[in-house]
């Protein structure tokens, strides 16, 4: 049980020190990730008692998610089904997922970015691994996420389309989703933490990316520009769980995408972690 | 294994970050202007809150933090519990640590005592099999008994003390970092509270303690560190020291 707090430049670790950076409030800026994702019961429970705080009184609860999604869904999928002269068993799934994974994660990008300047007073009172804050409130938006998404396959199953055995993909699709939630609140939490000005630049391009996405509208109206959307990672993190479920052909390319930006995330995560891990409680 | 407590030029700086200091525009602009603003947005002011501390904190020793505010007692304690990391020079501590710095930290409103007991135990890092036999003992000494299943907001601002204090008070733990004492509650809770309070410091292998009262510190400590402005202006043993060693 012994921990030295270096600045970087005298790091002297003795193996006993390795060993014991790895436990909960012995932890430093190297195994913060590591030890805040292993802790899943803390960031599990305080990302339950979140939505169990939102929905406390109310008789739906958390199932206010699913009506919500199937109101917005059927009204919007209605309407641009017309307007965009779309079959609406077609259309209406197409957008009803892309709809429910891009409020995933934009609420990971937007709420990431301030997760620690929200979590400043338990930061400046307890230590713990940051990532269990990044964590909490990842974990709450994916809970949102598994409300919000049968909802589609139940409208899908109500226009006669079955899923396919390709639907199990969906599985691995919301673990990389998971993961790419953790990293992009990770990344963003530290950023926006020291540079507040960083935070409405965030919300802007997040704005605009929704219109760059292929969520409203499908990739064959982009003809020969289709690259708007092949360049797109938020296009093939949505794809990889849209596809199995509307029974669309599966791209590896959507599946090797998000693999990638979750291990090029990851590291860029663990690289600001390393060096930034100690200053945030002073940035707060 | 002793618990042990050691820092060598141990330092702390705030900077303060205003916003024309804190944004991406300058750093921008510096790009741009070639360093014309450079040279003093890169120079932030900043709070000197500890400056050069050593010591060595050994087992059995209990220390007493005193001086002015703002003299850096809190800081020096937050950077023991590891919220803060040293920004220059180096601190190792051996043992593990529990701090009372803010009892009622966390307590949720409207969530009900005994979610505020789990979720306070999670965050302490403890297993959520211990906290469940945990439970009932914190339960217990609170006396709170059915109020524990409401809402922490129907409570009276000393229930919620009580629960605050059984939660903070429930941790094992060789070093115990505190802000003043606590005490809590009607006479009675408050007996019952200093008893709990004096076996949790006994048990300890180490206690720091920040306090303005010198009866409190000649009571229970044996050194006692005057600080002042972020500096060590004394550090002597307590004269006639009581039996509290552990």
């Amino acid at each position: 049980m012994t921990f030295t707090m270096n600045t970087p430049a005298t790091v002297t670790e003795t193996p006993a020190t390795t060993h014991s950076s790895r436990s909960w409030d012995r932890h430093d800026g190297g195994s913060d990730i590591a030890v805040g994702l292993a802790a899943w019961h803390v960031w599990a429970a305080l990302g339950w008692h979140d939505i169990r705080q939102r929905y406390r009184r109310s008789v739906l609860g958390p199932f206010w998610f699913t009506l919500s999604t199937l109101i917005m869904v059927g009204v919007l999928g209605v309407l641009y089904s017309t307007l965009l002269g779309q079959e609406i068993t077609d259309y209406l799934p197409y957008l009803g997922v892309g709809l429910v994974v891009w409020q995933y994660l934009s609420a990971c990008v937007n709420e990431g970015s301030t997760s620690f300047i929200g979590a400043g007073y338990l930061i400046k009172q307890i230590r713990m691994p940051l990532t269990v804050h990044v964590s909490r409130i990842v974990w709450r938006n994916f809970v949102i996420l598994l409300h919000s998404l049968p909802v589609i396959v139940v409208l899908l199953i109500a226009f006669g389309r079955y899923p396919g055995p390709e639907f199990l993909l969906v599985f691995p699709a919301l673990l990389l989703l998971l993961l790419n939630g953790v990293w992009i609140g990770l990344v963003l939490g530290i950023i926006c933490t020291r540079y507040r000005d960083v935070l409405p630049i965030v919300t802007n391009v997040l704005q605009i990316a929704f219109f760059f996405t292929p969520i409203m509208w499908t990739t064959d109206l982009l003809k020969d520009r289709a690259w708007v959307a092949e360049l797109n990672p938020l296009h093939h993190m949505i794809e990889i769980v849209r596809a199995p479920v509307i029974g669309h052909p599966i791209h590896l390319q959507s599946w090797i995408w998000s693999a990638s930006v979750v291990v090029v995330g990851f590291l860029a995560a663990q690289y600001l972690m390393r060096r930034c891990r100690n200053r945030v409680p002073y940035w707060l | 294994m002793n618990a042990h407590i050691s820092a060598r030029d141990l330092s702390v700086e705030f900077p303060i970050y205003d916003n024309s200091h804190r944004s991406l525009k300058k750093k921008v602009l510096n790009l741009t202007t070639g360093g014309r603003i450079g040279s003093d947005t890169a120079k932030h002011p900043i709070v000197k809150a500890l400056d050069d501390l050593n010591f060595e904190f050994g087992h059995g020793e209990r220390i007493g933090l005193v001086g002015h505010n703002g003299s850096g007692k809190t800081t020096l304690l937050r950077v023991l519990s590891g919220v803060y990391a040293p920004v220059r020079g180096q601190l190792s501590v051996r043992g593990k640590i529990a701090s009372l710095l803010d009892v009622s930290m966390g307590l949720d409103p409207d969530a009900t005592g005994f979610e505020n007991i789990y979720l306070r135990g999670i965050m302490d890092g403890i297993r959520p099999s211990l906290i469940r036999s945990k439970i009932d003992e914190i339960a217990d000494f609170t006396g709170l008994g059915e109020y524990l299943n409401l809402p922490v907001r129907t409570y009276s601002s000393g229930m919620m003390l009580r629960l605050a204090f059984a939660i903070s008070t429930s941790v094992e733990a060789d070093i115990l970092i505190m802000d003043e004492w606590l005490s809590v509650g009607d006479a009675e809770f408050s007996a019952k509270a200093a008893a709990r309070l004096d076996t949790l410091i006994g048990n300890a292998a180490i206690l720091v303690i920040a306090s303005h009262d010198p009866a409190l510190i000649e009571r229970i400590c044996t050194r006692k560190i005057h600080l002042k402005h972020g500096r060590m202006l004394s550090d002597e043993p307590v004269v006639a020291p009581t039996g509290n060693s552990a």
